[in-house]
């Protein structure tokens, strides 16, 4: 028998709404099992399910058996024992899910004492050794420490060591590497592996991303508007899924090897009663009529693998449908213009936030130079706190530089996120009409122009009288990019667009962009945490690490050949990185170094400026050692 | 350590805005209309009288002596003669600070501990009836004006029931209570005086009561917001789902973290309920500070009103360094 | 998405009740001004004028349903008189206050430097004092009547309004859509008037009623204290004031009425004022 065992769930919330229509799967202990799927497919509902934590005025039908019982009608004492002991959650933003007023170690001794029934001193050692094994260094002062005083990746280890304090049989985990950087995400996924491979736990993982939690998942559970899509051992669901909704999945976000984003239409409906048919088959490129007429039930398609689909896929992910849309496919770059005239030229620019009380401040930008032509396009690359969202508000003079020079020509810019970046209580056409009522351009021709560029952005024009509120996620993001194309800009800056909107909306707007920069009359800056993101739209590549830029060079190269152990580490090209970027410390010498493996007296003690290797540039002079020390 | 510091720091930074309080005053009270000593001055005085009676308080001398001659008496703690009475301000206002403070003090310290446990309460049983009316019957009492309430409670307690002495005095003159802070209460504990004690906590009774009901309102509303904030926020969840027992959640994941908020507000409402006593007292008899320093106002009595305003500033920015400091041990997101 | 969002259904009662309280006040209010506007028809004295017939302190019922005060005046038709007064005043110094302290605010808030510094320590003296006896203060020495009245209320709430709006332009000033409408091009007046001050006055949207509830109080705690409005006009913090004596006496009619109406009025605002606080509270969730 496994030990989570979901049979024929379905949840109705306030009976409009609903959320889960007839899911089953299971999870059997010593088992890691990912639960995947957009924001609206019904994931966290199924994670308070199995806690029983249903919000009030939902009604759940079916079963969470957990061990033979049924989480759904257990009484409320045996629900106060499953909880925690049972199945254990891990929270997604764990800073913000930890008591702000309760020390990190408190909490976790709260936990042993409740359900491993240890008295206060026993649970204090078992505390440190807790947080020794999730891997914080100096545990015991990190024990009195208060959530506020954590790093988000420490944060993340206390959250994970509370939920194993409760010695579940179920780990749960909500969204475990949504804000952490890349560095972390292994490190933190492989705690969750361990916990399945050492402690015999079950362990759901859940996750908007099925790429980055993939790797360490022995089944996948697909959702799609609250039904299962497709189950299966992950590597059949990764590499070959028969389902088309897994496909759009998993190639609507663009992977380091430059595979091309195929988008996928439409958006998740929000459905009021369980589907009648499969409610994919509006947005699928291979329905037929029995789709819109029946709904598929899931059916075998190998062992352990099953799929909702009536006309379930065969052949490899990699290979093409005659009706994919693609982005970004290389055959369509043109030539680099690197001769036309620069429409920004950035010149040593440092950028210091002054801390309110004068003392110290933030140095954001250290020394960075930077070109861009017309008609060129340029992807910034760095995590988060590397000086990009900075270089970003500098180009369009949001920013001002405290050092250096920067000469931009008319530019505009696109936010990361699109419905904040409207203001609330103006309409879509107020909002789009904005840069030009700057330039005195009058109502009427201001009225004609949205509508124009609105069209261009394929969105229906009766949105214009709309609010901010009223919009999704990927229709505020349209408006934001016609917003900022309307007024006919020499430069474009694009701050992280797609990072705050759903995976196939993300390939939408992915799309929306690539025609935009496309449009060789200005110059275009894609800034992303991920790199993988700005190959397919990028001619050249600037790797940005705490406010210096470590590598630059075409994009070909730079994915083909990175020199900086950085950009090696970034594309997991044999290097790893030690500590977390929080705790680096970049005052003096090389900014890598104290995360660098490579990491020499020299590097600590001299900066690096950027050197010519190959076809590209990077600051760091071990540069033609590191080959031989991979 | 640090909070030392911190209340070293808070008292220096007090001083430019005191010192702004006392020019303030000082200027405003002789630009505006109004004489102090024609009040003084019976109807048949001539024009040497007056100017006598300007010389004998100093107000025939150039404004910037009279300011300087003030200011180096507050250094020395000399606040100066009242004009009315021609006694030292200083001992004048120390016989009504007492009694004020004592009605005030009291009223907010139980308007607290009832919106604390009341708050939680309500919280914890949301959108249900008594969490309805409980806040419905706070706002009601904070619609109240608190003058007219005091005379619905002698009516009520006094003039109906009898329960309750008279509404004149603090506290019985045959109980011979020997005076030290001019808090009867708290003298009658200090001697040992156990008739004045409950003497004085009888006559205590209803302006507590009245004011507790006007002041109670926001503190509760208060407590109830961030309780609630608290019981719907992720970590309070968190808790709940890692199936911790309900008293520990209550302890350790509810109380302090819904508390955080309530002192600055104490101190707010602490500040208008000394503005509430003017009132009160007025009802009352009460022979405080606030009867005291209005009649100062009325009579454009200058060093009684400059004396009244500064002691109130004073008052007010202590407490709320008080309240800064308890906000910060409560929360420890806040750096002091 | 989050596992730890409330569930809707929670949300919807709130708001039920904050819709509840909304209504209560509204109505409230909306009987009271009617009462006030259209007092003289539901009374045949004046509110000055001295019914010669009748004793001075009449018991209830007959001639007068409230009984007659210590003058030999009406006390019913002295109440609906004294609403306008009350109303008038209260709601008068609440709009001049708003308008003047989100001015302020929003100068200091978005501009910060030294004009910033220079309010803000401006508010700070003001607000070391409790607004009850800075009232006190401004209209002992302005002096009594209506006009004066409005300026010395408007005055002592003027500097919270400040500090509230500019607490909000300062947060509101940094958000993205901002940045949005500055790299627009915006000037900064049309950023100041398009977007940020309509989107700071959402907490003056919930505390003006209160405040107006609050500004009758003060009024009428003035006018009880004889700092007012001057006898023999009618007002509810006077009509009290000269009830005091009977208090003790036990005559109830003199002084009681009036506080219920004040009472009601005050209530009228305070539970308007709750429930748009809990609908706000609603919608930020």
């Amino acid at each position: 028998m496994s030990l989570l065992s979901i049979d024929n769930l379905s949840v109705v919330i306030g009976g409009r709404v609903a959320a889960l229509s007839n899911v089953s799967f299971t999870v059997d202990a010593g088992e890691v099992v990912g639960l995947v799927g957009e924001s609206g497919g019904g994931k966290s509902m199924v994670g308070r399910a199995i806690v029983g934590m249903l919000p009030t005025g939902t009604v759940a039908t079916g079963r969470v058996g957990f061990d033979g019982v049924d989480v759904l009608t257990m009484s409320a004492e045996r629900l106060a024992h499953h909880r925690g002991h049972g199945a254990a959650m891990c929270f997604q933003n764990p800073r913000g899910a930890l008591s702000p007023t309760r020390t990190a170690g408190r909490q976790l001794v709260d936990r042993l004492r409740t359900h491993q029934d240890m008295d206060g001193e026993r649970a204090r050692e078992s505390a440190l050794e807790l947080f020794e094994a999730v891997g914080i260094r100096s545990a015991r002062r990190r024990l009195g420490a208060y959530p506020h005083e954590l790093s988000g990746g420490m944060a993340q280890r206390v959250m994970i060591s509370l939920a194993t304090g409760c010695a579940p049989r179920l780990l749960i985990a909500d969204e475990p590497t949504t804000g952490l950087d890349v560095t972390l995400t292994a490190e933190i996924l492989r705690q969750f592996r361990h916990a399945a491979d050492t402690d015999g736990r079950g362990v759901l993982l859940i996750s908007h991303d099925i790429n980055a939690i993939a790797a360490v998942c022995d089944r996948i559970v697909v959702l799609y508007a609250g039904t299962v899509a497709e189950t299966g051992p992950a590597r059949q669901v990764l590499t070959a899924p028969a389902h088309p909704y897994t496909r759009a999945l998993l190639r609507s976000v663009p992977d380091l090897d430059g595979r091309p984003v195929v988008v996928t239409p439409g958006a998740m409906p929000l459905l009021r009663e369980a589907p009648a048919a499969c409610p994919f088959a509006p947005r699928c490129a291979h329905a037929e009529d029995d789709c819109r007429a029946d709904r598929p039930q899931l059916t075998e398609q190998g062992r352990q693998w099953t799929a909702a689909c009536f006309h379930p896929l065969h052949d490899a992910v990699e290979a093409g449908q005659a009706t994919d849309v693609t982005v970004g496919a290389p055959a369509r770059r043109a030539a680099t213009t690197a001769d036309a005239e620069p429409v920004l030229v950035v010149d040593d620019a440092h950028v210091v936030y002054k801390s309110r009380f004068g003392r110290g401040g933030h140095h954001a930008l250290r020394g960075v130079s930077l070109t861009v032509a017309k008609g060129e396009r340029i992807g910034v690359v760095g995590e988060s706190g590397c000086g990009k969202s900075t270089l970003a508000r500098l180009i369009v003079g949001l920013a001002k530089p405290t050092g250096g020079r920067v000469t931009a020509a008319r530019s505009s810019l696109v936010f990361q996120d699109p419905i904040g970046s409207l203001s609330p209580r103006r309409s879509v056409e107020d909002a789009i009409g904005e840069p030009l009522r700057a330039l005195g351009i009058s109502a009427a021709e201001r009225a004609a122009r949205a509508a124009a560029v609105l069209d261009r952005m394929e969105l229906d024009r009766s949105i214009l009288a709309r609010r901010p509120h009223e919009l999704s996620g990927g229709q505020a993001q349209r408006v934001g990019i016609a917003r900022a194309l309307v007024a006919e800009p020499d430069l474009i800056v694009f701050d992280e667009p797609t990072s705050a909107l759903d995976v196939t909306v993300q390939a939408q707007i992915l799309a929306v962009i690539d025609e935009v920069a496309a449009d060789r009359s200005h110059g275009s800056v894609f800034i992303s945490h991920d790199l993988a993101t700005v190959r397919g739209f990028a001619d050249r590549v600037v790797v940005l690490y705490l406010g210096r830029i470590v590598e630059e060079g075409p994009v070909e190269e730079v994915f083909a050949r990175p020199r900086h152990p950085y950009t090696r580490a970034l594309l997991s090209r044999g290097v790893a990185l030690v500590r977390d970027l929080e705790e680096a410390d970049a005052a003096t010498g090389c900014a890598l170094a104290a995360r660098c493996p490579f990491v020499t007296d020299r590097c600590r003690g001299e900066d690096q400026q950027l050197q010519q290797y190959g076809e590209s540039r990077a600051a760091c002079w071990r540069v033609p050692e590191i080959g031989e020390l991979l | 350590m640090r909070i030392l510091r911190f209340v070293a720091r808070r008292l220096l930074q007090l001083i430019p805005v005191l010192l702004g309080v006392v020019v303030l005053t000082f200027l405003l009270v002789r630009v505006l209309p109004g004489d102090p000593i024609r009040t003084i001055l019976g109807p048949n005085a001539t024009a040497a009288d007056e100017a006598a009676a300007r010389a004998r308080f100093g107000l025939d001398r150039p404004l910037w002596r009279q300011f300087t001659d003030y200011l180096g008496g507050l250094v020395t703690g000399d606040f100066g003669t009242s004009i009315q009475s021609g006694q030292s301000v200083g001992s004048e206002m120390a016989l009504r600070i007492g009694p004020t403070m004592e009605l005030v003090v009291l009223a907010v310290a139980i308007a607290v501990v009832i919106a604390t446990v009341v708050g939680l309460w309500s919280a914890r049983h949301a959108n249900r009836a008594g969490d309805h009316g409980i806040r419905v019957l706070a706002l009601i009492g904070n619609s109240m004006p608190e003058f007219w309430l005091g005379l619905v409670l002698i009516l009520v307690g006094y003039a109906g029931l009898g329960w309750f002495p008279a509404p004149s005095g603090r506290v019985d003159p045959d109980t011979d209570l020997t005076p030290i802070t001019g808090a009867d209460a708290l003298d009658a504990l200090l001697t040992g005086n156990m008739p004045a004690l409950t003497s004085a906590l009888w006559h205590l009774a209803l302006p507590v009561l009245t004011l507790v009901i006007v002041i109670v309102a926001p503190l509760l509303r208060s407590v109830r917001a961030s309780a609630l904030e608290v019981l719907r926020s992720e970590p309070y969840a968190a808790a709940e789902a890692h199936g911790l027992p309900g008293r520990v959640l209550r302890r350790g994941y509810l109380v302090r973290a819904a508390l955080v908020r309530l002192p600055s507000l104490a101190a707010l409402v602490f500040g208008f309920a000394i503005g509430s006593t003017v009132l009160i007292e007025y009802v009352y008899s009460w022979q405080g500070f606030g009867q005291w320093a209005l009649r100062g106002l009325l009579y454009r009595d200058y060093p009684v009103v400059q004396a009244s305003v500064l002691v109130i500033a004073l008052c007010y920015v202590v407490v709320f360094l008080i309240a800064d400091v308890v906000h910060a041990m409560l929360d420890p997101r806040v750096r002091i | 998405m989050s596992l730890l969002r409330t569930g809707r259904s929670r949300k919807d009662r709130d708001g039920r009740f904050g819709t509840v309280l909304v209504a209560a006040g509204a109505g409230i209010l909306a009987v009271v001004a009617l009462a006030v506007l259209l007092g003289p028809l539901f009374t045949s004295w004046g509110p000055n004028q001295i019914d010669g017939d009748a004793p001075t302190l009449a018991e209830p019922g007959g001639a007068h349903l409230f009984g007659t005060d210590v003058n030999g005046m009406d006390v019913w038709s002295r109440l609906l008189y004294a609403g306008r007064v009350d109303l008038g005043i209260a709601i008068a110094a609440v709009a001049i206050a708003v308008v003047l302290g989100s001015i302020l605010g929003v100068v200091a808030g978005y501009f910060g430097g030294w004009l910033d510094d220079v309010l803000m320590r401006l508010t700070d003296i003001f607000q070391a004092f409790p607004t009850f006896i800075l009232a006190l203060a401004v209209a002992a020495l302005l002096g009594s009547g209506p006009l004066n009245l409005t300026v010395a209320i408007a005055l002592v709430n003027a500097p919270a309004y400040a500090r509230l709006v500019r607490a909000e332009v300062r947060t509101i000033r940094d958000l993205t859509y901002v940045d949005a409408a500055r790299t627009s091009g915006a000037s900064t007046i049309g950023l100041l008037w398009r977007h940020v001050l309509p989107n700071s006055l959402t907490p003056v949207r919930v505390i003006a009623p209160l405040n107006c509830g609050w500004a009758m109080l003060t009024l009428a705690g003035l006018s009880f204290l004889g700092l007012g409005i001057p006898v023999p006009d009618a007002e509810w913090g006077a009509m009290i004031s000269l009830g005091t004596g009977d208090v003790v006496a036990g005559r109830w009619w003199t002084s009681v009425p009036p506080g219920i109406a004040l009472l009601v009025c005050v209530l009228g605002f305070s539970l308007l004022g709750e429930g748009l606080q809990e609908r706000a509270d609603r919608v930020r969730r």
